[in-house]
């Protein structure tokens, strides 16, 4: 099995400003593990320097004047919401994420690896057809999930766990039945949308399922989501590729969020949607890389454990330090996973009558 | 140490190369004139040092024993390793630093002490995850062992300066092995002269105390050696330098005078040390001829006093004149054509699928069998001077090289270069800390015996800084530089 990991080393130049949460010192500790761990050189791993997504690409799934914004903006500063303000140079550091999405599926469909964890910066799942949000731009998993279909796949699922909803990937597929749109997100919480009443409309109704779990919500609940949600539904819908929005703001030691998820938690996840993508799609399966905020703490653990995970390799070591035991108890509530069994219950029914595994 | 002094006089710029062979040692003295010898390694390495008989700069070349210590019998490496939290080691012990250089687990110093009664081996290897951004925990395991590893047998991993804990692993492992060899190689040519410099398999110098603490890099030299030889002697840098020796015959590819480097693997292994590579085939002069050409060598060929026929004995069937043409002559003709005809073959068709268009050779039998194989590929060839020691030439003209990876850490109070720990008090922007970096390695490389002209210019390899925000505002920076002395030929050679 090899895994394509894609990477630029300008993926780590993008900043809103220096002490933004989304910065530069966010995936510099992630690469340094990565390099230390030897990944960079190992036979399971194929290192990949993407380009540029193309406009043509990027204007498949963003507005003409949204784009013609960022070009202005990313040449004189702008604003788009108090989170997200355009530094000069934007659209070009943008367009690179966006092209490493993009060639994270090419590497998958032309066989180079079965499956691609793109590492990008800046993020991309909030932003919508027509504006960015939340710390994103161009919406890095909509322009991937474009391009595979203009390239003839037809199905694809997406499974978005970033802590926060996908609201901006959701609205793009909302009314769009080729493509299963699934999201675990802590709620209430920023940006308020994805609660288990949005499930889609026109012909799309059925194929949005939203999971919102409470602050506190840890490795039980999302390994139970993975078996009673996401892979029914899977199996039911057969898609062609698995896209993961891998967010890593779940963790414990996130401090934007209030999740408890461990670095073994997401590997454990991404075993299993890499077993998913395996039984249904021949492996096909491609992580982008989203928020994650604990950068000195869980970040460097997530990502490689997502990335061993990927790449089949052993993880009974994949863990934090020692020293962050103790904020793990803390941030950790038992009640959270009753919680999360009565949301489980309540999107099964509301997606009943449009899912047989869900009857 | 050796360090140039200028007003040393006109023997100061002598340039001393000795490349210790299999049988033999090369010995090249680059002056305003070249004078090259052979000395028999029979009567040892002192011997061969004994011949030096004049001051100047002397580089060795160890290439040779060292892979020999490699290929003979096995030393036992007993390697303990830190891995700490991230991808699965077998056998690991207690402890962790984090990617920001924090001790973030302690070691156990009794689990240590039991592994170290419970298994033993001749040479100790410790190799710790993130030891390069703090060796605490290395150094902790080193002193516990020492007891039963003395300093020349035992190597940490932190020297080796690269985030990369597996090639780490590897590298250690083969220092190890290599370590008490290395160090008495240094003792017993430094207690002959103070000023030695060793040679890389990269094509630069290091002193002693470098590399006894990354013998690694010592290995497999000789394709360096000839091809910056080659490329000094002949003048011509972009070409492909045809090394043919007594068992091997090398082909190594040089671009804008830079031959291509790899990393080394041992034992089925990556390491971190880079070193030229040459493409290797088994047959050279010493070559058996028993039915056909054999790749395999069974003592000096006839015409050197051998009991076998060689390549060389079929050369001087067909009408050379090496060595004692008369005592060849047990091989008859026709087998002397056919397996020259299937030596040029084989060796055309190698450098015909790498592209080159220029032949440069070196090696005792280059002017005999290059024409032919230029002949054959349709490309031109050049025999420099002093053609059959151009090896030791490489190694005499050689310069210091050295790098330096630097991590700034403002907010810890540290830079650690290559590894060790100092304080740092004051942090300035990008270009500074990168001239801080080129100051300290220029100093290093200065210490270490270059020539202050040769450390003029210091290549860049990675700079890459960030703030570091806790609680919302800025606590400290962070930097990462690497830069070295890139190894090529000296300025003072002539």
């Amino acid at each position: 099995m090899t895994t394509a990991l894609v990477f630029h080393p300008d993926f780590l130049l993008h900043e809103q400003s220096r002490d933004h949460p989304e910065r530069r010192e966010r995936l510099s500790y992630t690469i340094d593990q990565i390099r230390e761990e030897g990944l960079m050189h190992h036979p399971a791993v194929k290192v990949i320097i993407p380009g540029f997504a193309s406009m043509e690409a990027v204007s498949r799934v963003h507005h003409p004047e949204y784009l013609a914004f960022l070009e202005h903006a990313s040449r004189t500063g702008g604003f788009i919401d108090f989170d997200t303000n355009v530094p000069p140079n934007l659209l070009s550091h943008a367009l690179l994420a966006a092209g490493g999405a993009i060639r994270a599926a090419d590497a998958v469909l032309d066989g180079e690896a079965e499956n691609a964890f793109a590492l990008v910066r800046p993020p991309g799942h909030h932003a919508r057809p027509g504006t960015g949000a939340g710390f994103c731009y161009l919406n890095n998993m909509a322009i991937m999930v474009r391009h595979v279909q203009q390239r003839g796949l037809e199905k694809v699922m997406i499974l978005d766990w970033d802590a926060h909803h996908g609201d901006g990937t959701q609205a793009f597929f909302y009314e769009d039945p080729s493509v299963l749109f699934t999201s675990i997100h802590q709620s209430p919480f920023y940006p308020g949308s994805g609660s288990i009443d949005e499930t889609g409309y026109g012909p799309g109704t059925g194929y949005t399922a939203n999971m919102p779990v409470p602050a506190g919500t840890g490795d039980e609940s999302y390994t139970y989501l993975l078996e009673t949600i996401i892979e029914p539904f899977a199996r039911e819908f057969r898609p062609d590729l698995i896209a993961v929005s891998a967010g890593q703001d779940n963790h414990f030691t996130d401090p934007l969020t209030g999740l408890a998820l461990t670095a073994a938690g997401y590997a454990g996840l991404m075993k299993g949607a890499v077993g998913l993508a395996r039984e249904l799609c021949e492996g096909r399966l491609v992580a982008i890389l989203e928020g994650g905020y604990s950068v000195e703490g869980g970040l460097p653990y997530n990502n490689l454990g997502i990335l061993a995970a990927m790449a089949g390799l052993d993880l009974r070591s994949i863990r934090e330090p020692e020293v962050y035991r103790e904020w793990l108890i803390r941030v950790s509530d038992p009640s959270a996973h009753t919680r999360v069994r009565e949301n489980a219950h309540a999107l099964r029914t509301r997606l009943a009558p449009y899912w047989a595994c869900f009857r | 140490m050796g360090v140039w002094n200028p007003d040393q006089g006109g023997d100061a710029r002598m340039l001393i190369g000795m490349d210790v062979g299999g049988t033999n040692t090369d010995l090249a003295m680059v002056g305003e004139e070249i004078v090259s010898e052979k000395v028999s390694n029979t009567r040892g390495i002192r011997e061969a040092l004994l011949k030096i008989r004049i001051p100047g700069r002397l580089a060795v070349s160890t290439s040779t024993p060292l892979n020999r210590v490699l290929a003979g019998t096995p030393v036992t490496v007993q390697t303990i390793l830190v891995p700490g939290p991230g991808l699965f080691w077998p056998g690991g012990v207690k402890g962790a630093v984090n990617h920001c250089g924090d001790v973030v687990e302690p070691i156990d110093p009794q689990e240590i002490r039991e592994i170290l009664m419970r298994d033993r081996g001749d040479a100790l290897a410790i190799a710790g995850k993130f030891s390069v951004r703090n060796p605490a925990l290395e150094k902790e395991i080193a002193s516990l062992a020492h007891a039963q590893y003395p300093v020349e047998r035992t190597s940490m991993s932190y020297h080796l300066a690269d985030l990369d804990f597996p090639g780490r692993i590897a590298t250690t492992r083969l220092n190890a092995a290599m370590k008490e060899t290395v160090t008495w190689l240094a003792g017993e040519i430094g207690a002959e002269r103070g000023d030695v410099l060793f040679f890389k398999g990269d094509g630069g110098l290091i002193p002693p105390g470098y590399a006894v603490n990354n013998p690694s890099v010592l290995a497999h030299s000789s394709a360096a050696a000839v091809a910056l030889g080659a490329r000094y002697l002949s003048g011509i840098t972009d070409c492909t330098v045809i090394d043919i020796g007594g068992t091997t015959t090398d082909l190594v590819p040089l671009l804008r005078g830079v031959p291509r480097m790899e990393l080394l693997v041992h034992g089925g292994e990556r390491t971190v040390t880079r070193a030229v590579v040459a493409q290797s085939f088994p047959y050279g002069g010493d070559s058996l001829v028993e039915g056909g050409l054999l790749p395999r060598r069974l003592g000096d060929a006839l015409a050197f006093g051998g009991s076998h026929p060689t390549l060389t004995d079929a050369l001087n069937v067909t009408g050379e004149e090496i060595g004692d043409a008369a005592a060849s002559r047990r091989l008859s003709r026709e087998s002397a054509t056919s397996v020259i005809e299937t030596y040029l073959d084989r060796i055309s068709r190698a450098v015909s699928s790498i592209g080159t268009r220029h032949l440069v050779g070196a090696g005792y039998l280059a002017p005999f069998l290059v024409p032919g194989i230029a002949s054959r590929c349709g490309v031109r060839y050049t025999i420099p001077p002093h053609w059959d020691c151009a090896n030791a030439v490489g190694v005499a003209v050689s310069r210091v090289s050295l790098s330096l990876h630097a991590r700034f850490d403002s907010g810890r109070g540290w830079v650690a270069f290559n590894g060790e720990h100092q304080p740092l008090r004051s942090m300035g922007d990008d270009d500074a800390l990168v001239g801080i970096c080129k100051e300290e390695v220029q100093k290093r490389a200065i210490a270490a015996g270059a020539h202050p002209e040769d450390v003029r210019d210091i290549e860049v390899l990675h700079v890459h800084s960030y703030d570091v925000i806790r609680g919302a505002s800025r606590s400290s920076r962070i930097a990462d530089v690497v830069v070295q002395v890139a190894p090529g030929i000296t300025v003072k050679a002539p």
